[in-house]
């Protein structure tokens, strides 16, 4: 009979807008969700750099050769800036243990006269790597810079014997960076972020708005009517994932593109439509935690909880191949690192279906999975 | 008394950014009384105990405690040691995951106590409480009454001058109460201290010594309990009169306070007792009146005659006819609600025992009990949420084994948070459940109309509901319930919170519904004041009802089981009561300056009680007869109960 259905329909219709009416009104969400879908995503997208740039480099040049100026202006912008000439080592100490500079440069005094006479010449760098990425960069390019010197020396020496010049065993390496074509971290950033927020307001927002229920006592008040469980609880999850797809255009449209000029090479209507089953099966989550907490501060922590190690096997610290091995195959089980493949895929590759049918897969079966526990810890909690 | 008083305060005034919470109030408190301060939510109680408790600054007036004016955080400190407080909520200052006496060590050891007194003192206090046997219990696994018990105890540790009880009772089932304030008499008498206790129960005023009436952060007025029903001076009237909706009618327009209580009416005569029968029947007269019986006021009579005189009364509102359109039909012979024998086991406990009755159409049944005794079950059993373990029943015509769907469509519910979404405006309040309830669409904007006509709401149609006062919350709550015209409603503690004028106002919506619309009402409660409202009540404990009668027939049971009420006033009450458990009278309870006892046969006890007294040398006013109230019922049915399962253990 289509009265039931028609029943169900219109449940579904007054609840839904239910939960939009009463999300509008609670000021302390909304700034959260607002806040979370722009000025966080702006601020992740220009404020963490792990790129290496204008990093200080003190130089003590003992030697005052033109050797050892061509060496130390090799050290160029934007990776490297020259700070200036330090000859005194304790002086030079104290800068790089106050952060003053980042890299010390020593060129002792015989230095062109070795390279000169073809003995090995002896340089040192000293690298402040508190910070390991961008102290790793730095001593990954200087290595290169004065390997890169020394390979430049070589040739000339070599050239200027004029012996099998021209039959040098050289490798060329013509390397093509796809997708990200300036490996830029404004791209991978902003991207990331706006998923972990994706996440965790897919589990918080319908975890909030049940839970508000439980604490205001008008969870009684539903049971006693008409309404199912499911017509209790899948309005909240359709109200939010509304919320947090509007966020989503917010960001795409308003962060991403306008501000990062990330570019949107795939399909929207395919973006969209699995960003919200990805939502819709995340907030299983949610409504997991609320049947077994009372008030919004338990909400938060246990979404804490839930969050970190999603984070950290979604693929966004570590790639799947670095991590020990348990660990790898772990994260096959986070929901999220699909979900990041997808819609790296989708937004900077371009690519469809056809290449993403593994993680969409994997997505389905590990949502589908997460909603039927909510569901079922909901459903059995009013049994 | 010549003393200065304990407490003085002058002109008084608490702000809450634009709410005033207390506007303008002297008291001055004697020492060694128990003084009541009486009023509902929002009448500036806890405010004005707070300012006492030197917790919270005031923004003009005095406050002296102790002789010392409480004017800064230093002065207040000065007196802390010297009085204890308890502020409101059941437990609320106590730690729930220690035990009782882990709780009491605790403040024992924050109020300086010396460890040599600690031992006796808190031996002493365990002992007079009864949990001396759950010293080890964690405070969370304990009962309201005892929760409330502990918190007392915890005040009282350091032995202050001064105790402040902020509403100590609330929530708390009628037998804990009496045990609460025996204990607190005792004390006082003991001690010699002084008492300020907050209460929102009318029918407690009779525990105090001396009271002040607030409302609305003023004093209506201060005094001795027995002047403060002196301000009122008049009869009340209970008359069976049919057709009761003609007679409410015919003396509302002859009487201000016109009451409807079950099959009675209850109305307030401001004449001598000799003329109010005759009046009452002259305005009656072409009815059939079947009975008047006079007695003499309450202070909730007191109260709103005050509050008339304040130009506050109560607004008579008649029902509006709901409009046209679907509604649910049942047979009009057949009970809305029959349960026969349910059961409902929790693991091992047994929280329903084999529990039975009937509400008819047009009924209000009221299910009374104390927390725990299984209310919550049945009613969760009726509403179709649970299903019974064993038994049978129908709730609206349906089998409520295996029809809760259809139960649900059937029922209207309001439970005691009013269970409206404060977040929504009024009519966006309405639409929802009109749309749960699948109204249909045409017959919305009628309904809507209607509610918000009953529930007195015109121009507020766009008003956040957090923004509207209890009363019209409460109000607005029962209008959502009655949004699909159901032929049940189910009352979950509808009132609680609110005042006395809203509550009289809200049950006279509920009498019309019953009445005019043929609604079968159940209501829970465990006010017992509350349950005089009802036609029928079954009275609750233990999972088992105990008791299944009119309010009327319950009382008669009562007299013709234990006795009929004996009020005594005589000098020093306090060693009166313990002369008279000496002699036998062991149900002696000290209500304020009076003592209460009950009896079979009343003269030979009047008289037996004089001859008692007057060997001990206490002087004997008078000795008169008090009309049982509900709460005589519950506590006697109830220790009775106990005293047989004590019996038989």
């Amino acid at each position: 009979m289509s009265g039931r259905f028609g029943e169900i329909l219109q449940h579904m219709r007054v609840m839904t807008l239910k939960e939009l009416l009463q999300f509008r009104r609670d000021v302390f969400l909304l700034i959260i969700v607002v806040y979370a879908f722009s000025a966080d995503i702006y601020v992740a997208g220009s404020g963490i750099e792990m790129e290496l740039k204008h990093a200080a480099l003190t130089v003590a040049d003992y030697d005052q050769s033109s050797a050892s100026r061509d060496l130390i202006y090799s050290f160029r912008e934007p990776q490297f800036k020259l700070q200036g000439m330090e000859m005194n080592a304790d002086r030079a100490m104290d800068m790089l243990d106050s952060g003053k500079t980042m890299l010390y440069l020593e060129i002792p005094a015989n230095f062109n006269k070795a390279l000169l006479s073809g003995d090995p010449a002896q340089i040192q760098l000293l690298v402040d790597t508190s910070n390991s990425v961008l102290g790793s960069l730095a001593t990954s390019y200087a290595a290169q810079i004065v390997a890169g010197y020394g390979v430049q020396r070589a040739m000339e020496r070599l050239s200027v014997a004029g012996a099998m010049g021209g039959s040098m065993p050289m490798v060329n390496s013509a390397h093509r960076v796809w997708f990200n074509p300036n490996g830029l971290d404004r791209w991978f950033v902003p991207i990331n972020e706006m998923l972990t927020m994706i996440t965790m307001l897919s589990i918080m927002l319908p975890a909030a708005a049940m839970v508000r229920e439980k604490e205001r006592g008008t969870v009684e008040q539903l049971l006693v009517s008409p309404l199912t469980p499911l017509e209790i609880m899948l309005p909240k999850v359709f109200a939010m994932t509304m919320v947090i797809l509007l966020g989503v255009t917010v960001t795409v449209y308003g962060v991403l593109g306008p501000i990062f000029h990330i570019p949107f090479r795939g399909n929207v209507f395919l973006f969209y439509t699995l960003t919200a089953i990805y939502v819709f099966s995340t907030a299983g989550f949610g409504l997991a935690i609320s049947t077994v907490v009372n008030n919004l501060a338990q909400v938060g922590l246990m979404v804490i909880m839930l969050l970190s190690p999603m984070l950290m096997l979604s693929g966004t610290f570590v790639p799947p191949e670095a991590m020990p091995t348990v660990l790898g195959y772990l994260m096959l089980l986070s929901p999220l690192h699909h979900f990041i493949e997808i819609v790296m895929g989708i937004l900077l590759k371009g690519v469809g279906l056809d290449v993403l049918w593994p993680s969409v897969l994997g997505m389905f079966l590990l949502g589908g999975a997460v909603f039927g526990f909510g569901t079922w810890r909901f459903r059995r909690q009013f049994g | 008394m010549d003393e200065t008083p304990v407490v003085r305060i002058r002109g008084l005034v608490k702000n809450y950014k634009d709410v005033h919470a207390v506007r303008g109030i002297d008291l001055d408190i004697p020492k060694g009384s128990l003084f009541g301060l009486i009023g509902s939510d929002g009448a500036g109680k806890s405010s004005t105990m707070k300012t006492v408790a030197g917790v919270m600054s005031y923004d003009a007036g005095s406050v002296n405690v102790f002789g010392n004016l409480i004017d800064s955080e230093s002065a207040a400190e000065r007196i802390k040691l010297r009085l204890g407080f308890m502020p409101q909520g059941l437990g609320q200052n106590l730690y729930p995951d220690l035990s009782i006496e882990e709780n009491i060590n605790f403040f024992a050891r924050l109020r300086l106590v010396k460890s040599e007194d600690l031992g006796e003192r808190k031996e002493k206090l365990l002992r007079m409480t009864r949990l001396d046997k759950f010293r080890d219990r964690a405070m969370k696994n304990l009962s309201g009454g005892m929760k409330q018990k502990l918190g007392l105890v915890c005040t009282l540790i350091h032995e202050p001058e001064l105790v402040i009880l902020d509403e100590p009772t609330t929530g708390v089932d009628p037998v804990s109460r009496r045990d609460f304030w025996a204990i607190l008499a005792e004390l006082l008498a003991e001690k010699g201290i002084t008492a300020l206790v907050s209460t929102a129960y009318m029918d407690e005023a009779s525990r105090f010594h001396s009271a002040a009436l607030m409302h609305h952060g003023r004093i209506l007025a201060t005094g001795e309990i027995e002047s403060l029903l002196r301000m009122a001076p008049g009869t009340v009237a209970s008359v069976a009169a049919q057709p009761q909706l003609e007679a409410l009618k015919r003396l509302r327009g002859r009487f201000e306070q016109v009451v409807a209580l079950g099959n009675y009416l209850r109305v307030f005569v401001p004449e001598q007792t000799a003329d109010a029968e005759h009046v009452v029947r002259d305005v009656l007269k072409g009815l059939d009146v079947t009975e008047v019986q006079t007695d003499t006021p309450e202070l909730e009579d007191v109260y709103v005659s005050l509050l008339e005189l304040n130009g506050e009364g109560q607004a008579v509102r008649e029902l509006p006819s709901p409009p046209e359109g679907t509604v649910i039909h049942l047979d009009p012979n057949a009970p809305v609600i029959e349960a026969v024998n349910l059961v409902r086991d929790f693991g091992a406990f047994r929280a329903v025992d084999h529990v039975s009755f009937e509400v008819r159409p047009g009924e209000i049944f009221g299910l009374l009990g104390a927390n725990g005794a299984g209310k919550t079950t049945v009613i969760k059993m009726l509403t179709g949420i649970l299903r019974p373990s064993e038994g049978a029943g129908s709730v609206a015509g349906a089998d409520m084994r295996h029809s809760g769907s259809t139960i649900k469509k059937r029922i209207g519910y309001m439970s005691q948070a009013f269970s409206l979404y404060l977040d929504l405006s009024v009519v966006e309040n309405i639409r929802l459940y009109a749309g749960i309830y699948a109204v249909p669409q045409r017959e919305i904007e009628p309904r809507l109309r209607w509610i918000v006509d009953l529930a007195g709401l015109e121009g507020m149609e766009n008003a956040l509901t957090g923004s509207l006062p209890m009363g019209l919350r409460q109000r607005l709550a029962l209008g959502c319930a009655l949004v699909h015209r159901p032929p049940i409603l189910f009352l979950d503690e509808p009132t609680s919170g609110v005042d006395p004028m809203g509550r009289r106002e809200f049950w006279d919506v509920l009498f019309r519904l019953s009445r005019q619309e043929g609604v079968g009402l159940l209501v829970t409660t465990h006010y017992m004041v509350e349950a005089e409202y009802c036609d029928r009540i079954a009275l609750m404990h233990a999972g088992k009802v105990v008791a299944y009668d009119s309010p009327a027939g319950l009382k008669a049971d009562v007299e013709k089981r234990f006795g009929q009420l004996l009020e005594i006033r005589c000098e020093n009450p306090y060693r009166a009561q313990s002369v008279l458990r000496d002699h036998g009278f062991e149900d002696a309870t000290l209500f304020g300056r009076r003592v209460q006892v009950l009896a079979r046969d009343a003269e030979a006890v009047k008289n037996d009680v004089r001859k008692v007294l007057d060997a001990a040398k206490i002087s004997v006013q008078s000795i008169g007869r008090l009309p049982l109230t509900m709460e005589n019922v519950f506590v006697q049915n109830v220790l009775d109960l106990e005293h047989k399962a004590g019996l038989a253990a």
